[in-house]
């Protein structure tokens, strides 16, 4: 839970500083790094953080006055539906921040047992 | 293990990355384009909101900007500085992506953003000469101090809206094609500019003439592409005496027979690119003030080619549509005039072949000697691809836009070379800016002789009651025939030497009709001494305007909306009645389809099939009899003017054209038209079903209004729509009135306008599309001419003012 809340409002935060998508790539890279036991909780909730983040934003956008932007982004993309725009959206946010949260996880693993060795 | 899965995973992150940053094909780069911070959920109606208090760097004094219902930006400012400044700011709000991307397309580098698919475009688009042509231009606008500031003004402001942009409020495009906008240099105003000639002047049937000469004699070209096509009423009517002793044109160059037979017509600007104006006197109005209208046809894109926009400054009150990239108002009117313009489709664009010594291109024959060719090198960048080089040899005929192909018998290379006017420096823009500034004729016409290209026929109307207009535009002066085909670029013939000075340009002031009106015809009749080209259009808009014109008194500004929209077929009224009389052995479906064709009133309305069955029939009629013969050298060729054919149907029962040359049978008049008509209503019955609603031309044609990628979803298609080729409502399938103004002078001018867009051009805004139903229904805006922003109704309109801050 720490993990999910921690990707989704430091992921926002960042977004303040700078626009930039890979922050969601960034942030769960250095949550899954931190992250010492469960990799899992590095992986998944990293990815469930941002994915969160991204379809909640994606709605806001869309009801704020989005509504012609987004049917007319569902047309060109072919996919009929703003629901499905918000969910590949969301999609896409979990899948780069949990594959980023397992990149950190595993460096993290390797660094820390080459440490120990030396 | 743990190494690998490391490695793995790192090396998955970094994959991913690069997939998911950047494009794959036509698929934008998913994780910019759907992080909803800075992708496409940012482009929504929040960037429609216009702030009471902009702080803008760089402007001399405060601009205030009333904004109304439409979002058209009514500009006050102190000084030309501020409110060019101001209309370059707020069109690129506007418009930035459009603007920038039409100079790539114009400056051929459209690789640069999309990649090497447009390589072969590109390296067209500079041998033409546009970048050339836009260089020289720059130059002369930049030695000419007022231009300088207008240019430099318009672009700082541009500038000004870039540097705000953030990576959310980017336009959507960029997105979709993942690419930033660069500074705008004044290069790109020129750029769009040369563009416009482009577009209304860069089609023509040299090459195609030269082929159909050679393959079927100058008999057929004379009798079938006249100068001056069968029953039209020219723009200056053609009974007007000229007074003035005419320049002798060189003699005309001896018939040639060029060594390339393939044409070079790719992308080519639409062949109905034309337009309606027309002006009428006080005398024929309801409200004794002179009326103005003007409708520019031209391909329907979203968004719109035209920014609506009113400049006020203590000097100029000023309202109309402008060009997104083009400081100053096209079209449009002041406290004192109206004007408008269609375009003149004299010919100024010629081909040469030119021969070379040998394969460097760098000597030429001119007057019997080798002259020395210079060479421009081209880099066409390519986005993911190696740069590529281009040589472009010039001559004095012009740049060679194709080489390497075909040598003649003497071993000499050949090339074909164009000289084309919008290689010439000139300043169209200060001569705009000039009219936007003048009060009455003679300043109006000191500034059209400084309008070189695109030609047009320029409209006229003052406050104080004249009517005038001017074929205008700089000329060569022809030889008869001159331009008609490649010449030989060998020596002085066909060469550009002189041009038509501009106090012998066809013009005409409150004739005594009471109007004035060109339609892209003929500008002149045959006493005119000048032959200025042949590729006019039909008769067909221009009589139909003359005779509504002609007719109509106590006109008001509702009747001349009404004849913008007039979707009267004048072909069909004089061709129908005859081609039904010829018909015979007809199915009983196709005597019901004749039946309903024989009740047609030849309005060519959303609601009418009998209007698309009429074009399906007429397009099948004319293939029938020309593409057999002008099948040459693997395409079909230019077709005689539809004015040619109809005369020609008429009056010849057995010419020998109408066999088709690839059926054993030798088929008359009569057996081409039934078979036409039989082939044309099977096609429409095989793909709309039976005779019915499903025909209705705003139906099975309609209209498609595209964006400016074709990309699926961000267009408006299907609208349905009436009108035709050869109708005062110029309205197709892609193409038509791109914008419809009305005007009446007076007092206080009065006006009404839409076009098929809307002011932004954000495909998420709320003004993107919102005036195309309206244009579709023929519905006008009021064009709210503000005098001062005092005059801002709240209702109505919402403030801006834009402060400099250091």
């Amino acid at each position: 839970m720490i993990t999910i809340l921690s990707s989704l409002v430091l992921v926002l935060f960042f977004q303040f500083i700078f626009f930039a998508w890979w922050w969601a790539m960034l942030i769960p890279l250095a949550l899954g790094f931190f992250e010492k036991d469960s990799v899992s909780r590095a992986t998944f909730g990293s990815g469930l953080g941002v994915a969160i983040l991204w379809a909640a934003m994606g709605v806001f956008k869309w009801v704020s006055g989005g509504e012609i932007i987004v049917e007319r982004i569902a047309a060109v993309m072919g996919v009929g539906s703003g629901v499905v725009l918000v969910l590949a959206t969301s999609v896409i946010g979990f899948v780069i921040a949990s594959l980023a949260g397992y990149a950190g996880f595993s460096l993290r693993k390797l660094l820390i047992k080459e440490y120990q060795i030396s | 293990m743990r190494l690998f899965k490391t490695v793995l995973a790192m090396v998955g992150l970094m994959g991913l990355f690069m997939v998911l940053n950047n494009n794959q094909g036509s698929i934008p780069p998913l994780a910019k384009f759907l992080n909803p911070f800075a992708g496409f959920w940012q482009n929504g109606t929040q960037q429609d909101d216009l702030p009471e208090v902009l702080d803008v760097k760089g402007l001399r004094d405060v601009v205030t900007v009333v904004w109304d219902e439409r979002q058209v930006p009514h500009v006050f400012a102190a000084n030309s500085y501020d409110v060019y400044f101001a209309q370059g700011y707020l069109t690129a709000r506007h418009r930035l992506w459009q603007m920038e991307f039409q100079t790539h397309v114009a400056a051929g580098r459209v690789s640069e953003i999309v990649g090497a698919k447009a390589i072969e475009y590109d390296r067209l688009q500079r041998r033409r000469g546009m970048l050339m042509g836009a260089e020289q231009t720059l130059k002369m606008m930049r030695d000419d101090p007022e231009s300088q500031i207008i240019l430099q003004a318009y672009a700082n402001g541009v500038n000004t809206w870039i540097d705000q942009l953030t990576p959310a409020t980017l336009p959507l495009e960029y997105k979709l094609l993942n690419y930033e906008p660069e500074v705008w240099s004044t290069l790109k105003t020129a750029l769009l500019l040369k563009y416009m000639v482009w577009d209304l002047t860069g089609r023509n049937s040299e090459m195609d003439l030269s082929i159909i000469r050679a393959a079927l004699g100058a008999d057929f070209v004379k009798a079938f592409y006249p100068d001056h096509t069968p029953l039209t009423d020219p723009v200056i009517p053609a009974g007007k005496p000229w007074r003035w002793d005419p320049l002798i044109p060189d003699e005309p160059a001896p018939d040639f027979e060029p060594q390339f037979v393939k044409e070079l017509r790719a992308h080519e600007p639409d062949p109905d690119n034309g337009s309606n104006n027309w002006a009428v006197s006080g005398k024929k109005t309801r409200s004794g003030s002179p009326i103005l209208a003007n409708d520019p046809h031209l391909g329907l894109k979203l968004p719109s080619i035209w920014y609506e926009i009113q400049l006020n400054t203590p000097e100029m009150n000023v309202y109309g549509v402008s060009l997104p990239g083009s400081p100053a108002i096209i079209i449009g009117f002041n406290e004192n005039i109206a004007w408008g313009l269609t375009n003149a489709a004299s010919d100024v664009m010629d081909w040469f072949e030119i021969e070379f010594k040998d394969a460097s291109y760098s000597e030429y024959l001119y007057m019997g000697e080798w002259v020395k060719a210079e060479h421009r090198i081209e880099e066409i960048v390519v986005n993911g691809g190696q740069t590529v080089m281009d040589t472009i040899p010039l001559t004095r005929f012009g740049p060679l836009v194709k080489y390497g192909e075909h040598q003649l018998e003497n071993g000499h290379p050949v090339g074909l070379a164009m000289r084309w006017i919008a290689h010439d420096a000139s300043d169209e823009m200060s001569a705009i800016h000039s009219i936007n500034l003048a009060s009455n004729s003679e300043e109006f016409f000191e500034a059209l002789d400084r309008f070189d290209a695109p030609g047009q026929n320029f409209v006229f109307a003052a406050a104080d009651g004249e009517i005038a207009i001017r074929h205008n535009g700089k000329f060569p002066l022809r030889a008869q025939d001159q331009g008609k085909f490649v010449r030989a670029g060998r020596d002085t013939t066909g060469e550009w030497r002189q041009f038509i000075p501009t106090e012998q340009l066809p013009v005409i002031s409150n004739p005594w009709r009471g109007f004035v009106s060109s339609a892209n015809q003929n500008p002149v009749g045959k006493k005119y001494p000048y032959y200025m080209g042949w590729e006019y259009d039909d008769y067909e808009r221009g009589s139909r305007i003359n005779e509504q014109l002609s007719d109509l008194d106590q006109i008001s500004l509702e009747e001349m909306q009404r004849l913008q929209m007039d979707n009267f077929n004048k072909q069909a009224e004089k061709m129908l009645p005859f081609l039904l009389a010829q018909l015979n052995d007809v199915t009983p479906e196709q005597e019901e389809i004749i039946n309903e064709l024989k009740k047609w009133d030849y309005f060519s309305d959303p609601d009418s099939p009998q209007a698309w069955v009429y074009k399906q029939w007429w397009l099948h009629l004319e293939r029938a009899i020309w593409d057999d013969d002008l099948d040459l050298f693997g395409e079909i060729r230019e077709r005689p003017p539809r004015s040619v054919t109809a005369r020609l149907l008429r009056d010849n029962s057995r010419l020998v054209y109408y066999d088709d040359i690839n059926t054993p049978e030798r088929e008359d008049r009569q057996a081409i038209i039934n078979r036409a008509f039989k082939t044309a209503v099977n096609q429409l019955m095989e793909d709309l079903g039976p005779y019915g609603e499903s025909w209705a031309l705003g139906q099975a044609r309609g209209t498609d209004i595209n964006h400016l990628l074709s990309v699926k979803g961000l267009g408006r298609p299907g609208l349905r729509t009436g009108g035709g080729v050869g109708i005062v409502n110029a309205t197709k399938k892609t193409h038509g009135p791109s914008w419809r103004m009305v005007v009446e002078l007076g007092d206080e001018p009065r006006a009404r306008g839409v076009y098929p867009g809307g002011q932004s051009g954000n495909p998420g805004s709320a003004f993107y599309d919102n005036a195309i139903n309206d244009w579709v229904s023929g519905n006008y805006y009021d064009l709210y001419f503000l005098k001062s922003p005092a005059e801002a109704q709240p209702q109505k309109h919402s403030v801006t003012v834009l402060r400099n801050y250091q």
